[in-house]
């Protein structure tokens, strides 16, 4: 049960495929053997069964780089360690938080340094609270 | 050995993954239409909430206890059950997917401790994709599939159930109702009671030509099944289906032949899809449609009409131009249509079809290159990207007043998280 294989990707090349038959090329082309391209999704996506995407609505964040509109990519299968970044439940709401697990328990760190308005959380023993997921990339728009 | 996983409340279950604070809460997922319930919570099962029940009739329970209540969100739960899937897959070698929410697995060859295996399965589905699955393990599918079921009702079996001695079965058997084992159909069930045969270990004693004489092949394999002897195949490779059927009942009535034919024409083009998606040609297709029955005072109607094809088809223009043949054919002026569905049977697999004497190949070539054409562009750029006009908007006519939003299938749609 370690080994974990990816469910297969619906083959998204039908289109390309009908494309590149219709070239007719003078002489046959010496890349045709090594194709070789590079995969978004194989670089962000290391699980697919547990990885799911969340959109970022707030700025508690944005001094770990999390900005407002933000697609965070999150992963089950990553066990939660202190100092991880995760979507965290708690009493009733998701929201994402640096947590800091330590002797004295759990707290939710914020990000923004300049913002007052942000407390650290902590996570009081009767608490509805889970860690839904870790943060494993954060996609931005430039 | 063999295991059954089986997710629990599988579309009710999928509509907490995004909404934790609905565990333990009622919740139920209504069939296309809002028309009722076909997923129930446990907590809702507690509250009485039967499979099937019409919306209307529990809609007063329902408020009462603050159930929460979803529109069918089939993207979200195919995207789910995939991802099931590939936990299992990576747990076992083989593994047939026997529906959205359960799939068989072939543990032979395979020497592990099973009750931990079974244990150990659930736990990380659940760890993995939130989904709670239980897994039954014991020498045949058909005990795998009752000891899944005792999972079920057994909270301290954490989700794995490995039943396999003699006694623990004959003891699971004895409380376990007939009409609940696999294969049992309710014909049998009528014939069984007759015969005052009431649990599985009741079935488990009949005479062995008893049961063939009364039960025929079907009924011989659950018996010998029950007793531990693996006899029905395992099927990791999945045949194309034998027909296909699209139907949908409507939002409001239909009473013109146009707005009747926007929607089959919907749902030729979706049945084609599928028969395209796994290589096969349809010798006949045919279309119904019939009124709303529960409205007793409105004139009822059933209409159908069959169209054949004698070679083999599986072309778009082919397939909607004969649904609409077809739909002309079923309607009547004066009726009000609830429902209305395309059929096609008889499925050959493409490439055993012999072409016929008379067909003109170099027209047929084109059509399929057409065919293949559309079938790319819907595949690359969604579904009814490319439509015959007689099709309108290309959305089928359906309510779905309680619809979660598609999570984890539409970038419009990913789940928001306050940060």
């Amino acid at each position: 049960m370690q080994k974990f294989e990816p469910y297969p990707l619906e083959e998204q090349a039908p289109f390309e495929g009908a494309l590149m038959g219709d070239i007719k090329a003078g002489f046959p082309s010496p890349a045709e053997d090594v194709r070789e391209k590079l995969d978004l999704t194989e670089l962000l996506v290391r699980h697919r069964a547990s990885t799911f995407f969340f959109r970022v609505d707030g700025v508690s964040m944005v001094d770990a780089g999390m900005d407002e509109g933000d697609i965070l990519i999150v992963d089950r299968a990553v066990d939660p360690y202190n100092g991880c970044k995760a979507v965290c439940f708690i009493d009733g709401e998701y929201t994402v938080k640096q947590v800091e697990i330590g002797p004295q328990g759990v707290r939710l760190l914020p990000a923004n340094g300049t913002n007052a308005k942000y407390k650290p959380i902590v996570v009081r023993p009767e608490d509805e609270f889970l860690v839904w997921g870790v943060v494993t990339y954060i996609i931005k728009k430039v | 050995m063999f295991a059954l996983a089986d997710c629990n409340n599988f579309f009710a279950s999928c509509e907490r993954v995004f909404r934790p604070e609905l565990n333990g809460k009622p919740v139920i997922v209504l069939s296309n239409n809002d028309g009722c319930a076909v997923a129930r919570s446990n907590e809702a099962k507690a509250l009485g909430i039967k499979m099937g029940d019409p919306f209307f009739k529990i809609k007063g329970l329902v408020e009462r206890n603050g159930v929460a209540v979803f529109s069918g969100n089939f993207p979200l739960y195919g995207d789910m059950s995939r991802r099931v899937q590939a936990v299992l897959r990576e747990a076992a070698p083989s593994v047939e997917v026997y529906s959205i929410d359960e799939a068989f697995l072939d543990l032979r060859g395979m020497d592990v401790d099973f009750d931990r295996f079974a244990k150990d399965l659930s736990a990380r589905c659940r760890k993995l994709t939130a989904i709670p699955v239980s897994v039954g393990v014991a020498p045949t599918k058909t005990l795998a599939k009752i000891a899944s079921k005792l999972c079920k009702q057994y909270p301290k079996l954490q989700g794995g159930c490995y039943m396999h001695r003699e006694e623990d079965i004959e003891k699971v058997l004895r409380k376990f109702p007939v009409a609940d084992v696999w294969g049992i159909g309710r014909r049998s069930v009528k014939k069984l009671e007759t015969m005052g045969v009431k649990t599985a270990w009741d079935y488990r004693n009949l005479h062995p030509s008893a049961v063939r004489a009364l039960f025929a092949l079907p009924g011989w394999r659950t018996w010998q099944e029950l007793r531990g002897i693996p006899c029905i195949e395992f099927e990791d490779i999945v045949e194309g289906k034998q027909s296909i059927c699209v139907s949908r009942s409507f939002a409001h009535e239909i009473t013109t032949l146009p707005e009747l034919r926007e929607q089959v024409a919907n749902f030729a083009e979706s049945a084609v899809s599928k028969l395209r998606q796994q290589h096969s040609l349809c010798l006949e297709m045919a279309v119904f449609a019939y009124t709303n029955r529960f409205k007793t005072d409105a004139p009822q109607t059933f209409g159908s009409a069959l169209m054949s094809f004698p070679d083999g088809t599986a072309d778009h223009r082919a397939f909607v131009t004969a649904a609409m043949q077809a739909t002309a054919e079923t309607f009547r002026e004066g009726y009000a249509y609830k429902k209305a569905g395309v059929v096609i049977t008889k499925l050959v697999a493409a490439a055993d079809q012999t072409p016929s004497l008379f067909a003109d190949t170099a027209a047929e070539a084109r059509d399929e290159r057409l065919s293949t054409a559309l079938d790319n562009l819907n595949a690359a750029y969604g579904r009814g990207i490319v439509r015959f006009g007689v099709q309108g908007d290309g959305k089928v006519l359906s309510a779905r007043e309680h619809q979660s939003p598609h999570y984890t299938t539409r970038w419009d749609d990913l789940p928001k998280v306050k940060v």
